[in-house]
């Protein structure tokens, strides 16, 4: 009886073809027949196969191991990396940039990702921090006061200032200091009080006042109405002999949607008359304190007088809203009248105010001729 | 590659590999070994990471080649590069790190390279158990196999070097010891199976 063993021996020696002629044909015949040799002989044959083919795995692995490692060392001082150009010549690369080249390389979707994080965290805070600004103040935000910076006209002084100096050599100090701020301001009584707004002369030092002819006057706040946007200033200045009669009276009653007003105002040097309608009777956000008129207003305008046809003083201007299209905002004449009132009933307070209409009936352009003494540049000195 | 060694063209390379020239292996190891560190590296995967799947995807072409059941319908490159493209994704699957998509920098063709890595692969498993069972053999017999069949030294030889009295006795050692790895052998690979 032959073990296993022996039947692997006889099987090596079949399958390399060193068994002898008759043997082997005998082995050939019996793994034909016998189904249990012949699976014997299978087994075997898978065996020696995978056995070989693992070898021959195992030398290739270690070839190609001794294949890197020398590879390895040729590059432990630098890799150069072909540029792919034959042209060119191949790319040195250090030890410490290959090194960074490969945390580059594993990391930079992780860098990529941070950085962006970061980037919009910074933009989110800045963002945040606007919206939260806008938020505690809402009601300024879109409303725009009108008072107008001087500095454009302030370096347009200093240039003919110049000039003139070259010319006649005579220095005038006066005009050197244009004020830092504008807006317009009408009479209020025929003995130098005038209304303006309180925002132009807001942190106010000194206000000079200035007529269509250049005639200038030193005045003062009397009294202020933060909440409705009123000031009252009274002109103390020992040259100033008053303004004479007011060709205006003022409305104490509201007006009328749709009427037709205009105003004077001193946007720039010179006086501007703009007109338009009476849009709505509140203001800003629904004050009912102002009106909303369609007359286009710019920065210098506020505290200017607001008249309808027959010249009554119907309001003062304030502001404007920055998004919507030619939407100024004036002061009611009800509240500068109440305001008035609580000014006269202490001594020594506003002289007598004008009851007469010199305005009615006459064209725009009389009316404007009159009225165009009575408006005033007030300036404002910080 | 202006080393001072002759360069091949791809059917001189396939020709010479079949043949067993070491040097044309090593020359092609060293051709396209900048492709593959590139590609691993730019897709989140270190040097050593690199060289690992370029070797397997190396042996997977010589062995295709050494069989003579290569059928190469492209560049030896392009081959290569799907063989070890193939190979990372698998490699980024099991850690997980997969996005789904590659930084491709090479023109990835269908080169029937996924067939041959299935192969590859049943092919590994195969040499996976047969390393088991030869470490669970014990060691004379281990060595023995190991000696006669990996490493293709004569029976004369291992004689001397086990001590045995003649070269008949180690040959029936040889014998028993592959009856012995046999048992192992398929007792796993049928376990596998039926798994």
């Amino acid at each position: 009886m032959k073990t296993e063993a022996d039947y692997y021996e006889l099987f090596e020696a079949y399958q390399r073809g060193e068994l002898p002629e008759p043997s082997r044909a005998e082995l050939a015949a019996r793994l034909a027949a016998d189904p249990v040799m012949a699976r014997r002989y299978a087994d075997f044959d898978s065996l020696s196969k995978s056995l070989q083919a693992y070898g021959q795995r195992r030398t290739l692995r270690g070839k190609l191991t001794a294949l890197q490692a020398e590879l390895d060392a040729e590059t432990q001082q630098g890799t150069t990396q072909d540029t792919g150009v034959p042209t060119m010549p191949t790319l040195y690369i250090s030890p410490v940039e290959r090194r960074l080249r490969e945390f580059w390389g594993s990391h930079r979707a992780t860098i990529a990702v941070a950085a962006s994080v970061a980037v919009l965290a910074v933009f989110a805070t800045l963002l945040g921090i606007e919206w939260w600004r806008a938020v505690q103040k809402p009601s300024s935000y879109g409303y725009t006061v009108l008072r107008r910076e001087m500095d454009r006209i302030k370096r347009n002084q200093r240039a003919i200032n110049r000039t003139l100096n070259q010319i006649d050599g005579v220095k005038s100090p006066e005009e050197l200091n244009p004020g830092k701020f504008g807006g317009t301001g009408f009479a209020l009584t025929a003995d130098g009080y005038l209304v303006t707004s309180y925002h132009v002369i807001q942190g106010a030092d000194s206000l000079l006042i200035e007529s269509r002819d250049r005639q200038r006057f030193r005045a003062e706040p009397v009294f202020s109405d933060v909440a409705h946007d009123l000031a009252i200033l009274r002109i103390n200045d020992k040259d100033f002999k008053g303004f004479g009669r007011l060709p205006y009276s003022f409305k104490r009653g509201s007006a009328d949607l749709g009427e037709r007003v205009y105003t004077l105002g001193y946007p720039r040097e010179d006086v501007v008359f703009g007109e338009g309608s009476l849009s709505a009777r509140s203001g800003f956000e629904g004050d009912t304190a102002f009106y909303q008129i369609s007359i286009p207003v710019n920065p210098g305008n506020s505290g200017g007088p607001l008249l309808d046809d027959r010249g009554n003083l119907i309001g003062v201007i304030s502001g404007r809203q920055m998004d919507v299209q030619s939407a100024a905002f004036a002061t009611k004449s009800s509240y500068l009248m109440r305001l008035v009132d609580s000014l006269s009933a202490t001594p020594g307070g506003l002289g007598t105010i004008s009851r007469n209409n010199q305005l009615t009936g006459s064209s725009r352009a009389q009316q404007v001729r009159k009225l165009q003494d009575f408006v005033f540049v007030v300036k404002v000195y910080e | 590659m202006g080393k001072g060694q002759p360069s091949y063209t791809d059917e001189e390379f396939v020709a010479a590999i079949r043949l067993g020239d070491d040097r044309a292996l090593a020359q092609l190891y060293r051709l396209h070994l900048p492709m593959v560190l590139h590609l691993v590296q730019q897709n989140s995967g270190t040097e050593d990471e690199a060289k690992d799947i370029y070797q397997e995807g190396v042996i997977v072409f010589y062995e295709k080649v050494r069989d003579g059941s290569l059928e190469l319908s492209c560049q030896i490159k392009t081959y290569l590069y799907a063989v070890c493209r193939r190979l990372w994704l698998k490699r980024l699957a099991e850690k997980g790190r997969y996005g789904g998509r590659l930084d491709d920098h090479e023109p990835y063709l269908e080169t029937g390279a996924e067939a041959d890595l299935v192969l590859a692969e049943q092919r590994d498993q195969q040499f996976a158990l047969m390393e088991q069972a030869l470490s669970q053999l014990g060691e004379p017999c281990r060595s023995l196999l190991e000696g006669y069949y990996l490493l293709d030294k004569s029976m004369q030889q291992l004689t001397a070097d086990f001590g045995y009295t003649n070269a008949d006795n180690a040959k029936n050692q040889k014998y028993k010891c592959l009856v012995r790895l046999k048992k192992l052998f398929f007792n796993h690979y049928q376990e596998e199976e039926q798994y």
